[in-house]
């Protein structure tokens, strides 16, 4: 049985995708709702490795815990700056499309390894591990779902204007 | 008629459960004039969504006061302050009357064509350089159906751009999207006669006896005759409604979700649910059922601030109600997760099965007058006639109907909301915004943002209003528009009743209505149809009515059965209203069929957590079809938590004797006098804790502004700043310090409505003891 790699996967991909999620939120902090829901989002990865967490052991996994936020002061701060430095560029486009599309193949990594636990579990009859990952798996499925949504809306003011 | 500024809803006029509200004329004309001489013409108030029914007194070609329409079925001759006495702006001496045009930093009086040739000459240059997508347009839910119809088709089919929004984004877009994901379209499910006979009323964050004070005038008939209906309310603030409340949750702002999960957990366990019609008539229950089971009574009251018995015995109260009115506003459409929420105001309706019957409605209301209408005709976020973006035939329908190619209308995605238009104003990639009838400078979130995005060199703003607001200043051309009363056109409100409103004098000076100046623009600039025709094919506002009557055949909102004529005389009429139901209808969804079908209904819904766009595929799985959609969702925490810096909450919010950005009401004498400066209120032990005693000058500070006002104490809970938001700065130009709440606010909307969030900021509060000026 190795379902201890496939666990070390979800949590590697997770923290990824958490670290990105933050990311992008503050190099893209002028706009507002990626800074926003991507802070609530990369939260949703940490609690889904918390959740990890309480099996996780039962496979010989040491729990993994997600990158914590930076002081609100900080994030202000970063935010500020980054919207004086580029806010009111338009080169900020190619530069977010490019975030948001490496950002959802970040959250697809993530969902994919949240597939492959999930079949893991049922072979295994794991009911446990199963619910987990198949409510873990939905949550990440609708973090690609929003990225998918917001680049359809950005993109073609960034390529069709000028 | 008593004096109503001090007795906001006149006189009490009790009747029982399901008995006709009596009738009461109430009318005002200017001193000294005689009421025999005075000429009557048709009209409805354009101060609240509610829309009530008048006269407009008119004596030699001059608006000399107004009156209630008794035979009407809104307001059976009401009229609230604002409706009284706010007409009067129309006749203020400083009214703009000619175009103006920014020459050497100063706006300089011009021609209209002048004016207009600029405008079209930066289209033009615009359109060469940047492209459709450079060109962005904001408009009001004050003007008339015919003008957003015309603005609708100039901009989504003539220019083919989707930047075009109206300032109902920031008052009713919860209401529509919150329609849309339970119901499949837009439209009040309900009518006003439902507060007639209801046994129960649930007001989520609706401050109505401000925001609606004809409709309050009903309640508290209601509340204070005989058959006293049940009442629960939630709002963080002490308001007039809250005190007639049986059941008043004082919750802590930003947590409405959490509270309304938990009043439907309650519903669920102690089996309060009309399981028939939930299993009939809807989707989604074993979804909502297990999130809401997470939300026992004292886990909500540890979110919300409030006694979990109060929880208990608000559901209990809804739980055993035959008769269920529930109404939002903007405490649920302004504040956190606000769609979501809504949807759960919807939810415990569908849940009890009260819905489509006398007495059993949900009211999503609305704030505008005419914002129905931006709604209807696609001058917000939506397609003309509730069509949906992500429906090609309905596309196909809407080019027909424009005699364009279908990938000339924008259906890439959906409608570009406000705050994502000056998002792209921001980084530069429009270059062109027209605003018409609203003043963001004042109303949007975060104004310093807004005003040093309006005011880049590199954005052309062209701004049509009747006055020279705070917005104005930060415009390239002013165009002069006539407004209501000056110019024919007809609105609707928020159960569906269309009014006719007659011309009742002439604009003054050179202002035109909204309509003409679009319709001059789309001329001037060539708009053309697929065959070189002109794009635009009526002139007049009763030719508009009529093809926007054939825009609307077979959609929710069928305006095909109406015409001028039919709409004057009479009380206004309900859509939809066609050849088969001519005298309009009072309720929908009384067969208990929703507009759930995939091929009918005019949005495929959203996540309400992050806003992520279903698409067809996604709804045609939950097989509604027909049926209800229960929407669940987890409370998730604001973004902005009071902290060591900001300890407490802001919020915002009205007085009933001022509209929006006081740009009319400031100009009415009474409502001025009654209101006529800013305040923030604040909880007794707070103002305890910070030396502040009523009438004491206070400053309230967020991360991105500040403001000062004179404190009143009480009225809001512990913890908790309220200010209203119509204070901005265009009548008192030299003041020292900022009055707008919206200084305060932060840039942040609800994922799935878009809709600008006024209620969660954190704020810290200090005691300035005197005004800026009289400080040393």
């Amino acid at each position: 049985m190795k379902i201890d790699e496939a666990i070390q996967d979800v949590q590697r991909a997770e923290t990824e995708l958490a670290k990105r999620l933050r990311l992008t939120g503050e190099r893209h902090a002028v706009e507002h709702d990626l800074f926003h829901l991507g802070h609530t989002l990369a939260r949703k990865c940490g609690e889904h490795l918390d959740r990890l967490a309480t099996v996780a052991g039962k496979y010989g996994v040491q729990a993994e815990s997600a990158p914590a936020a930076e002081s609100p002061g900080l994030l202000e701060t970063a935010r500020h700056k980054a919207s004086e430095l580029l806010g009111r560029s338009e080169m900020t486009g190619m530069l977010l499309l490019r975030d948001l599309r490496e950002l959802y193949l970040r959250a697809q990594e993530a969902e994919i390894t949240w597939v492959i636990l999930m079949q893991a579990a049922k072979a295994c009859r794991d009911t446990e591990l199963l619910e987990i990952a198949t409510q873990c798996h939905s949550e990440t499925e609708l973090c690609g779902k929003w990225l998918r949504t917001r680049i359809k809306e950005t993109s073609p003011q960034v390529l069709a204007v000028g | 008629m008593s004096d109503r500024i001090a007795e906001v809803w006149g006189s009490r006029t009790s009747y029982p459960a399901g008995g006709d509200w009596p009738a009461r004329v109430d009318e005002f004309v200017e001193d000294g004039v005689e009421a025999g001489g005075v000429d009557w013409v048709q009209s409805a108030c354009v101060l609240c969504s509610n829309g009530c029914g008048m006269d407009i007194g008119v004596q030699d070609g001059r608006i000399v006061g107004v009156r209630g329409r008794s035979e009407d079925r809104v307001n059976h001759g009401r009229l609230g302050p604002k409706g009284l006495f706010g007409w009067q702006a129309n006749n203020s001496p400083d009214r703009l009357t000619t175009p103006l045009v920014r020459r050497d930093g100063e706006l300089k009086p011009a021609t209209w064509d002048d004016a207009m040739n600029l405008v079209v000459d930066r289209s033009r240059q615009v359109l060469t350089e940047q492209g459709p997508l450079g060109m962005g347009f904001y408009t009001s839910g004050q003007l008339f159906l015919e003008d957003y119809y015309t603005l609708a088709l100039m901009v989504r089919g003539g220019i083919g751009t989707p930047h075009l929004d109206g300032n109902t984004r920031l008052c009713t877009a919860t209401s529509d999207f919150a329609l849309k994901e339970t119901f499949g379209t837009d439209g009040a499910p309900g009518s006003l006669t439902d507060f007639d006979s209801c046994d129960t009323l649930f007001a989520v964050g609706h401050n109505m006896p401000e925001t609606h004070t004809v409709l309050w005038s009903r309640m508290l008939d209601r509340l204070q005759g005989p058959d006293r209906p049940k009442l629960v309310v939630v709002d963080p603030r002490r308001t007039r409604i809250a005190q007639e409340a049986d059941v008043h949750l004082a919750l802590r702002n930003g947590t409405n979700l959490a509270l309304l999960n938990g009043i439907q957990h309650e519903l669920i366990a102690n089996g309060w649910v009309d399981q028939k019609f939930v299993d009939a008539h809807t989707v989604g229950f074993e979804k909502l059922a297990s999130t809401v089971a997470a939300y026992p009574p004292e886990r909500v009251a540890e979110i919300c601030g409030v006694e979990a018995d109060d929880i208990r015995a608000a559901a209990r109260i809804i739980g055993a109600s035959e008769r269920l009115v529930s109404t939002c506003l903007q405490g649920v459409y302004q504040s956190h997760q606000a769609t979501a929420s809504a949807c759960q105001v919807n939810n415990i309706n569908l849940l009890r099965g009260m819905i489509g019957k006398p007495g059993a409605t949900v009211f999503q209301l609305n704030g505008q007058p005419t914002a129905q209408n931006t709604r209807e005709t696609g001058a917000n976020g939506d397609l003309t006639g509730m069509r949906n973006w992500q429906n090609p035939a309905h596309v196909e329908e809407l080019a027909k109907l424009w005699n364009l190619e279908p990938a000339q209308i924008p259906s890439w995605g959906p409608p570009t909301h406000i705050m994502q238009i000056l998002r792209y104003a921001e980084e530069g990639s429009i270059r062109f915004l027209w605003i018409t009838g609203t003043n963001p400078a004042v109303s949007l979130p975060e104004l310093h943002r807004i005003r040093s995005i309006l005011g880049q060199d590199r954005l052309f703003v062209v701004v049509s209003d009747p006055f020279l607001t705070e917005t104005a200043e930060f415009a390239d051309v002013v165009l002069p528009a006539a407004i209501w009363g000056e110019k024919t056109g007809t609105f609707t409100n928020h159960d569906r009743t269309v009014h006719l409103s007659e011309k009742a004098v002439d604009p003054p000076g050179e202002a035109r209505p909204d309509m003409e100046i679009f319709i001059d623009y789309a001329e001037r600039l060539g708009l053309k149809d697929k065959d070189g025709r002109p794009l635009i094919k009526w002139r007049t506002p009763e030719e508009c009515f009529a093809a926007f009557g054939e825009a609307t055949r077979g959609r929710p909102c069928d305006y095909s059965g109406l015409s001028y004529e039919k709409l004057r005389g009479g009380s206004g009429i309900q859509w939809p209203c066609t050849d088969e139901s001519p005298d309009g209808t009072e309720r929908l969804y009384s067969d208990h069929v929703f507009n759930t079908q995939t091929e009918y209904c005019e949005d495929y819904g959203h996540d309400l957590l992050t806003g992520a766009a279903h698409e067809r595929k996604d709804f045609t799985d939950q097989q509604a079809d027909g049926r209800a959609i229960l929407k669940a969702a987890e409370f998730s925490p604001p973004h902005e938590p009071p902290d060591d810096d900001y300890p407490m909450l802001f919020t915002t919010g009205r007085t009933a004797y001022h509209f929006h950005t006081r740009t009319k009401t400031r100009r009415a004498p009474q409502l001025q006098a009654a209101a006529p400066e800013a305040w923030v209120e604040l909880g007794t032990t707070d103002a305890e804790r910070l030396g502040v005693a009523e009438g004491d000058f206070v400053r309230v500070e967020s991360r991105r502004g500040y403001l000062e006002a004179k404190a009143r104490i009480g009225g809001v809970r512990e913890g908790v700043v309220f200010a209203p938001f119509h204070y901005g700065y265009w009548d008192k130009p030299d003041q020292k310090a900022p009055t707008a709440a919206n200084e305060l606010t932060s840039t942040e909307w609800d994922p799935v409505s878009k809709q600008p969030l006024f209620k969660v900021a954190a704020v810290r509060v200090t005691k300035t003891g005197r005004p800026v000026e009289e400080r040393s």
